[in-house]
């Protein structure tokens, strides 16, 4: 037997045997794939942008998991060099002289220059709360930067780094695009934007985004197109005459009974459009077809003459080809979004080209002649020709050539194949293995009941049961029977694949916490806050029972006993009330909260949420107190 | 007439061994591009979509030839009649309708290509055709019955080495198919689903045209909503796209397209089902103006000439299948509960491809079928404003939808009958909108006033209350 075999045997023993018992998934079994080829921990490339330098010469190739830039020869795909820049890099940009290279590090929150002669990093710039995209303006006078965490974009002194402002973006500012002129930038959050306090359905609602649209001269938002219905915005393209502008995005159907996945029940992978080419308003259109899904599209560029439009699509592991022209007289035709006929895209789409796992940015040569994507998981670029729309060559980056447990254990959790039609995978709704921000509304509980939030996965590892109802024992039966009976729909994972998922998800660390001091001090609020939380007497000097402390059921490091209790959160629509303690990790970051994403913000928890104290005694609470309870949670 | 049959059914055999003889090709070079072997059905009468009129599609009887080398022999030896090969995912077995002797029913046979054992897979009352392998270790068969050929399935025989996480159906029989009429499987494609035939509209019209089911017998729908002629015989190739026979010529369903598209194959006559040979090519049952019988040819698409691979001089030769491995399709993990009705929630009953309806909903009438096949109201509930409603009907049983405006006046009423399987609950975009209609991502109307169905079942049902079939939380 290979190792393979027998090192993931074992995984699967010790994850069933060992770890969770033996659950009602041990000794079924799936659909058998290939899969690990090693139980080494292996650190991959990991590509998830390319830039070409303005001479076009050479290839920037962001490594998202070695932490590098490589730079190759955009002749030959040979390396030239690596840069070893910080954690999780994300995404870079340019100066406009071509002479920095800007690197934005996720989860260091900095900015690496990189000196691109010298193809050495000169300076590291602190910035803000996880740091993803970058643009600079024309002039050279400043650096624009994402934060996905603080949902801004900062303004820095593109000399010094020096942070000027911030400008207000969506939830979770991520991508961004220069108009080819540098006079705008288009800027996308993946995250949706929470509904007004108050609205008349609250948690139900479609979800809203927008794109920001920046005058990068006076570093002002100079507009705010809105997205309507869409959760999950990535890349921009702007035509070079700047007449076109198209975003990536998952249209969600969070809102209908998720009975089945046929004829795009589940998520509906679109593009919107805007610009002068399109009109007054922008106009969304659908990429899948009737039976075949253009899953999670992310990257996406517009060749130099407008004539083609092509668009990665992780889950769906090919890049879409577009016929323009054929696309605006459709758009044209139509007048209006058409994204519910799922036969529109034969109108336009001229190409579906299978390239790696999980591909991301798209970049074109400054001819328009071939299409770089970085295929994250398999750390190989395509390249592919824009004049048959067919795959002129895969580029090999430097790296481990065997496939970890962890590798394929997150491929299988970017993927769309396991999914009837290939229409979802684990990352439509965990974007970049978190949460979506959304509730949904699932179908075994019955139609319009239980509606749930949608929770981070960072952590989860020894937090079972899982389900807010904590129905289900461990993460195998979570992500195997469950997933294939409520979620795909289909044929899912055989054991083994499934054990690699496990593993992967177990894998997942929290995100640094950004409300932590680096020394780990509490703040003053902070402080405070932490005696309320671990308050055992309320304000009036009454003593607070056990369970209804913060402290009793949110204990522990990640805030969770993992037991089941009535917070009083229950509606009309709900089963039960008993819901599983939910863990207090980077609680700041994932709104909505409750059960059902009815509270907003954390303050609607206790201030609208609880007017009977059984989600603790806080009606006893000043406002101030609130606050600091507030502030200490933050920080878990 | 029945002395006829047998006598005539008794000679079909004996009339192989000679017409063998008439076995034609065009030369090597055009077979070299058949690479395998092949199975076909030869049948001195073919009758195409006979089976559809609850007819005999070979009144002569029938038998399947096996070519292997360029030359054709009996596949299977003491049988009075076979046809209908299915060859399993792995290529070691074929599944196929028989008749020990003539006076027999048509049953499910196997027969193992190894060493051309045979074994009867199934025992049924009445005939039983066009058997294909489903995944998960299970068939699906037309089965004859009072109500006409319906959709069966059951175990094959070969279970799977491990039990399934949710599997698609229980042990035994499981009825697929629900409405009056006749259905014969065509195919399982990719998706799991299985694509059939019967009349359009279903449960009552004779315009043969193709529909899908998922192997639990939920989710029956139409492949394409644009009806009007008949379609029968639909195959899917490896590229996605279902070929089938729409009248006398090729046409094709593809992923993008809300409507047929026709094939540009030479002018011929085809009949029902072909076979993808690993070239691309495709193996047709077809008949030019000169032929007095069906032929198998081989055409590649796109080129402009059929290549004859076998014609035998008074014999019909249909249902080409390549003898070689293929992709299993994925296995449907049912997902019914355990109840003895069903939900269907409606999120616009104003949607549909019919254009916009000359009223406003306001109710709803749900229409069953009794024992004697006559339309039964089983009563009315509430459209919403939206367009929505919500309805517990009763399953596993013809049922149809009228829409009626406020003085009770039928505003749209369904053609056809469908069903919905017990457990299943169903949501339609809205009446006839079509597979290529995707939701709006909004909460229905109904859902915000009350998430209990209106029961139209016509009787308390036996509910498993809440939640969860199979120990599952989702």
């Amino acid at each position: 037997m290979s190792w393979g075999a027998q090192g993931r045997l074992l995984a699967v023993s010790l994850l069933v045997a060992a770890q969770f018992g033996a659950g009602p998934w041990a000794g079924k079994t799936a659909r058998a794939s290939a899969g690990a080829t090693t139980s080494e921990p292996l650190v991959y490339a990991s590509p998830v942008e390319i830039l070409f330098s303005p001479d076009g010469g050479r290839l920037y190739v962001l490594c998202q998991q070695s932490g590098e830039v490589r730079v190759l020869d955009a002749a030959t795909f040979k390396p030239m060099a690596t840069v070893a820049v910080g954690n999780v890099p994300r995404g870079f940009a340019l100066s406009p002289d071509g002479a920095r290279l800007f690197v934005a590090n996720s989860w260091d929150d900095s900015v690496s220059v990189i000196d691109t002669r010298s193809l050495q990093v000169t300076a590291t710039w602190p910035v803000g709360a996880e740091p993803s995209a970058l643009a600079a303006d024309p002039a050279g006078k400043f650096l624009f930067v994402t934060n996905r965490i603080s949902n801004d974009v900062a303004v820095l002194d593109a000399q010094t780094g020096t942070e000027e402002k911030r400008l207000a973006a969506g939830r979770g500012a991520s991508y961004m695009t220069a108009s080819a002129d540098g006079s705008r930038l288009y800027v996308t959050h993946v995250y949706p934007i929470l509904p007004a306090h108050g609205s008349a359905l609250g948690n139900r609602t479609p979800p809203e985004s927008e794109i920001t649209v920046i005058d990068t001269a006076r570093a002002v938002v100079a507009d705010r197109i809105p997205l309507h219905s869409v959760a999950g915005v990535f890349h921009v393209a702007i035509s070079a005459d700047g007449r076109l502008g198209a975003v990536a995005e998952l249209h969600p159907k969070n809102l209908v009974p998720l009975a089945h996945l046929e004829h795009g029940w589940a998520f509906e992978d679109t593009l919107t459009l805007f610009g002068a080419d399109v009109g007054a308003q922008p106009i969304e259109i659908p990429l899948d077809e009737l039976e075949r899904y253009a899953a999670r599209p992310f990257g996406i560029a517009i060749t130099p003459d407008k004539s083609r439009l092509y668009v990665s699509n992780g889950g769906s592991e090919m890049v879409t080809a577009i016929d323009v022209s054929r696309l605006l007289r459709t758009v044209q035709a139509r007048g209006q979004s058409f994204v519910e006929d799922l036969s529109a895209s034969a109108n336009y789409v001229v190409a579906r080209i299978a390239v790696g796992h999980d591909p991301r940015g798209a970049t074109l040569t400054p001819n328009g002649r071939r299409l770089f994507v970085a295929n994250r998981l398999d750390d190989t670029i395509s390249v592919i020709d824009t004049r048959t729309n067919r795959l002129a060559a895969t580029i090999p980056l430097d790296g481990p050539k065997k496939i970890s447990v962890l590798r394929y254990g997150e491929q299988t959790f970017y993927t769309a194949r396991y999914s009837f039609q290939g229409q979802i995978g684990c990352a439509n709704c965990h974007i970049d293995s978190t949460f979506d921000g959304l509730t949904w509304d699932l179908e075994p509980d019955g139609f319009g009941v239980d509606i749930v939030e949608n929770k981070m996965l960072e952590g989860v590892k020894d937090l079972a049961p899982y389900k807010w109802n904590g129905a289900n024992p461990n993460l195998p039966t979570e992500c195997g029977p469950r997933t294939e009976k409520y979620f795909w729909r289909s044929e899912s994972f055989d054991d083994l694949t499934l054990a690699d998922l496990v593993l992967y998800i177990r894998s997942l660390q929290p995100r640094p916490n950004r409300w932590q001091s680096t020394d780990n001090q509490l703040s003053a609020a902070q402080e405070r806050g932490k005696q309320i939380f671990e308050r055992t007497q309320d304000n009036f000097g009454k003593p607070i029972p056990e369970e209804n402390r913060c402290s009793y059921c949110h204990s522990g490091v990640q805030g969770t006993n993992r037991k089941l209790f009535d917070v009083g959160s229950k509606k009309p629509t709900d089963s039960s009330g008993l819901l599983k303690t939910p863990q207090l990790t980077n609680v700041a970051l994932t709104a909505p909260y409750l059960h059902d994403g009815s509270a907003p913000t954390l303050e609607e928890i206790w201030t609208v949420n609880n007017p009977a104290d059984k989600h603790g005694r806080t009606n006893d609470l000043t406002k101030n107190q609130l606050n600091d309870l507030i502030e200490y949670l933050r920080m878990r | 007439m029945t002395l006829l049959f047998r006598v005539l059914v008794a000679a079909v055999p004996i009339g192989f061994l000679t017409l063998i003889c008439g076995f034609t090709t065009e030369g090597a070079n055009q077979n070299a591009e058949i690479r395998g072997d092949v199975i076909v059905t030869a049948a001195p009468v073919y009758v195409p979509r006979a089976e559809l009129r609850g007819h005999e599609r070979f009144p002569k009887g029938a038998q399947l030839l096996l070519i292997h080398s360029g030359k054709a022999e009996p596949l299977i030896d003491g049988f009075a009649a076979s046809a209908d090969a299915n060859v399993s995912f792995d290529a070691q077995t074929v599944l196929f309708a028989g008749k020990r002797n003539a006076s027999d029913p048509w049953q499910i046979w196997e027969l193992a290509l190894n060493d051309r054992s045979v074994r009867r897979v199934i025992t049924t009352a009445g005939d039983a055709e066009r058997p294909l392998y489903l995944p998960g270790g299970r068939m699906v068969w037309a089965q004859r019955t009072a109500a006409g050929f319906q959709l069966q399935s059951a175990e094959d025989g070969h279970p799977m080495a491990a039990a399934p996480w949710n599997p698609t159906a229980g042990p035994g029989t499981l009825p697929l198919t629900y409405v009056g009429g006749n259905a014969f499987p065509a195919d399982v494609l990719h998706d799991g689903r299985i694509l059939f035939e019967a009349g359009y509209p279903l449960g009552q019209g004779a315009i043969p045209e193709l529909y899908l089911v998922y192997a639990d017998g939920s989710g029956v729908e139409s492949v394409r909503c644009d009806h009007g002629r008949a379609r029968w015989g639909g195959t899917q190739l490896g590229s996605g796209d279902v070929i089938f026979t729409h009248g006398t010529s090729l046409a094709r369903f593809t992923s993008p397209m809300a409507h047929e598209e026709p094939v540009g194959a030479p002018q011929a006559t085809f009949a029902g089902a072909i076979a993808e040979t690993p070239s691309g090519a495709w193996l047709l049952s077809a008949r030019t103006a000169t032929d007095a019988h069906y032929v198998i040819r081989s055409w590649q698409p796109g080129s402009a000439q059929m290549q004859t691979v076998l014609a035998q001089s008074g014999m019909d030769l249909v249902e080409p299948v390549m003898v070689a491995p293929r992709n299993r399709p994925n296995r449907h993990p049912s997902g019914l509960h355990p109840w003895n009705y069903a939900n269907l929630l409606a999120l616009d009953a104003r949607v549909s491809r019919d254009g916009a309806l000359h009223g406003v909903p306001a109710s709803v009438r749900l229409e069953s079928q009794d024992a004697a096949g006559h339309a039964k109201t089983m009563g009315e509930a509430p459209v919403e404003r939206d367009g929505s409603f919500f309805v517990q009907v009763p399953s596993d049983r013809p049922i149809r939808f009228a829409l009626l405006d406020s003085k009770g006046e039928v505003l749209r009423q369904e053609r056809g009958w469908f069903w919905i399987r017990s457990g299943e609950q169903r949501i339609c975009v809205g009446c006839h909108a079509g597979p290529e209609r995707a939701p709006e991502n909004r909460v229905p109307q109904v859902l915000l006033r009350t998430t209990t169905p209106v029961d139209l079942t016509g009787k308390q049902s036996a509910s498993v209350p809440s939640t969860t079939a199979g120990g599952l939380s989702r």
